[in-house]
């Protein structure tokens, strides 16, 4: 998670604007889980790999890493649909196993396929999003559509806290090992539990600072922050709008053929 | 400081008068009859041990504490407790936090700046401004759209000045401004804090660094369990040894090398202390003696290189 962190704001893509973005990966996905085509999700997942790769400039490797993660769970639940335990066989294949067969129909492999694939798609839309905008910029496009100020304050102060408080704990659980703490599975469950408390205790302390700093610079229960600019680009709009088209097309013929 | 004795009551930017506080649940008070006198535009090191009330005379100062007892003015106006009276000292005094962590909680540096500007009730386009001149003015365009927590130590504390600068506050409060930077950040942290005085902001600081703040001072105050020994110039305040020895503090170095120069006979008794280590050399210079031996320590590097 830190790791995507910092890819998102290493990214060539950092600099085009978030809002586009946004409105690209959204209705993309939008599109590839509606409409449930094989076609529509191969050609997302391709876009989608050529944009996080060649302009944003991400290594090839980190990606596919990060997509096996998701493809391995993927795999496991295809699996459970594709495959049948029945006494006649189905038309796509059969393996005998002492008068049962492991077996699945053609329709069975072609919907598990679709659904891996829809998936995939899918999964590649949000790494697309979360490997080319920082949260920061995501905020600024939320703030800008006037979602409830309550929910970008949390998602602000939550995105800000999981940083600092992974900090002090590597720092308590490195004090920790210095003596000794992790000797064996019961002095390491102690140490957990023991790192646990202190987390706590010193998460309530910081949150009090942190409400003495923000109220020495005026806080007055809304927090109201600007966030960079970055408008979106006519050529960016067009672009966006004539892909999503395309997909929704290519969606339709697929369902009426 | 004699010469403002007299009734300026405008020249005071902060007095404090027998101000006492206890934290909920303590029973020994944190501030304990303060009471402080300090200049418009002068430079005011707070030293003491840990525990001495540093930091809670500062957070008084900008009213996020409320002393049990005694008054505060800023400007001369004590100050009221209401919504906009709080707005008022909060827009005059500005406080850095010791740690960096406990003040920057926006996501990038950029909102975090703009933050305080926001709540002072600026514009967009003036906020965006100031924020972007601050930044610049503190070397930090370059990381205006970097995630906070990726910052180093010494960027977020750049970054925690620039939050109350950009706000524009006539009194800086800075909270052990160069505790665990290194020197390249200390320095430029003190450079910063050099053109604050330039500028006429008045600038009080916490600080265990007795060589800077006999340098840099007008005035060191030194804290002891929530009252104040002594306000006093450094050279006051330095060359009084059991005031030293009772608040656990050390003379500056400059002032022991200067000590024992005298007593080796090596300046005269007449001399005053020397101010910095600049002014050291200067009276050692002063004498053609020693004039020779320096002059030859400072030439020998480049005899090796030459070699
Ligand atoms: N939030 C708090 N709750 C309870 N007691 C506190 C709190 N903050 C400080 N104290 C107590 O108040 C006293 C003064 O603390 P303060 O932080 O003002 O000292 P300081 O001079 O800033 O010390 P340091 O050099 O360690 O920063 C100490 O005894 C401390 O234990
Ligand atoms: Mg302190």
């Amino acid at each position: 998670m830190i790791s995507i962190d910092q890819l998102a704001y290493q990214s060539a893509l950092r600099q085009n604007s978030a809002a586009g973005k946004m409105a690209y990966a959204w209705m993309t996905l939008v599109v590839c889980v509606a409409g449930r085509s094989l076609e529509v999700s191969a050609a997302a997942f391709v876009v989608n790999g050529f944009l996080v790769i060649r302009k944003g400039k991400i290594s090839p490797l980190r990606y596919g890493k990060m997509l096996l993660v998701p493809l391995a769970f993927l795999i496991l639940g295809t699996v459970a649909i594709i495959v049948n335990i029945s006494e006649i066989p189905l038309d796509a294949f059969a393996i005998r196993l002492r008068g049962w067969y492991l077996t699945g129909s053609r329709a069975g492999v072609r919907k598990g396929l679709e659904l891996c694939a829809v998936a995939m798609s899918a999964v590649s839309c949000l790494y697309f999003l979360a490997l080319s905008t920082p949260v920061t910029d995501m905020l600024g496009v939320l703030r800008k559509i006037h979602l409830p100020s309550l929910l970008i304050e949390l998602m602000l102060l939550i995105y800000r806290f999981i940083f600092v408080l992974l900090d002090t704990a590597e720092r308590i659980m490195t004090a920790q090992k210095c003596r000794l703490g992790n000797r064996n599975l019961s002095t390491g469950i102690r140490s957990f539990g023991m790192m646990g408390s202190a987390l706590f205790i010193r998460s309530v302390k910081r949150a009090g600072a942190l409400y003495d700093s923000m109220e020495a610079r005026c806080y007055d229960g809304e927090i109201r922050v600007l966030s960079r600019e970055r408008p979106v680009r006519k050529k960016e709009i067009l672009m966006i709008g004539a892909w999503e088209i395309l997909l929704v097309f290519v969606t339709l013929w697929s369902i009426m053929k | 400081m004699k010469e403002y004795e007299m009734d300026q009551k405008q020249e005071w930017a902060v007095e404090a008068e027998d101000i006492c506080f206890t934290y909920e649940g303590n029973d020994v008070p944190a501030l304990d009859h303060f009471s402080l006198r300090i200049a418009r535009g002068s430079r005011v090191a707070f030293m003491g041990g840990n525990g001495s009330g540093k930091s809670t005379f500062f957070l008084c100062l900008n009213g996020i504490r409320r002393p049990d007892k005694g008054r505060i003015m800023i400007d001369g106006k004590p100050f009221s407790y209401t919504r906009k009276g709080l707005l008022d000292v909060r827009r005059k005094t500005g406080i850095v936090f010791q740690d960096p962590d406990d003040q920057l909680f926006s996501a990038s540096v950029y909102e975090d700046m703009s933050f305080g500007v926001l709540n002072l009730g600026m514009g967009e386009a003036q906020a965006r401004q100031a924020v972007e001149h601050t930044a610049e003015e503190l070397g930090l365009t370059a990381l205006l759209d970097r995630p906070v927590h990726a910052l180093s130590g010494g960027q977020k504390k750049l970054a925690a000045i620039a939050d109350i600068l950009v706000m524009g506050p006539e009194i800086v409060i800075l909270d052990e401004p160069a505790a665990s930077l290194d020197q390249m950040h200390t320095d430029l942290v003190r450079k910063v804090i050099a053109e604050l005085s330039d500028k006429g902001i008045t600038v009080l600081t916490a600080t265990h660094d007795m060589d800077y703040a006999y340098e840099w001072a007008d005035v060191i105050v030194v804290m002891k369990d929530g009252k104040v020994l002594r306000r006093g110039t450094p050279r006051e305040v330095c060359t009084d040894r059991k005031l030293l020895e009772q608040a656990h503090l050390k003379p500056p170095v400059v002032l022991e090398m200067y000590e024992s120069l005298k007593k080796s006979g090596i300046i005269s008794a007449g001399e005053e202390p020397p101010g910095s280590v600049e002014e050291l050399k200067k009276i050692l210079t002063g004498r053609n003696d020693v004039r020779k031996g320096i002059s030859e320590m400072e030439r020998t590097p480049d005899a090796e290189e030459n070699n």
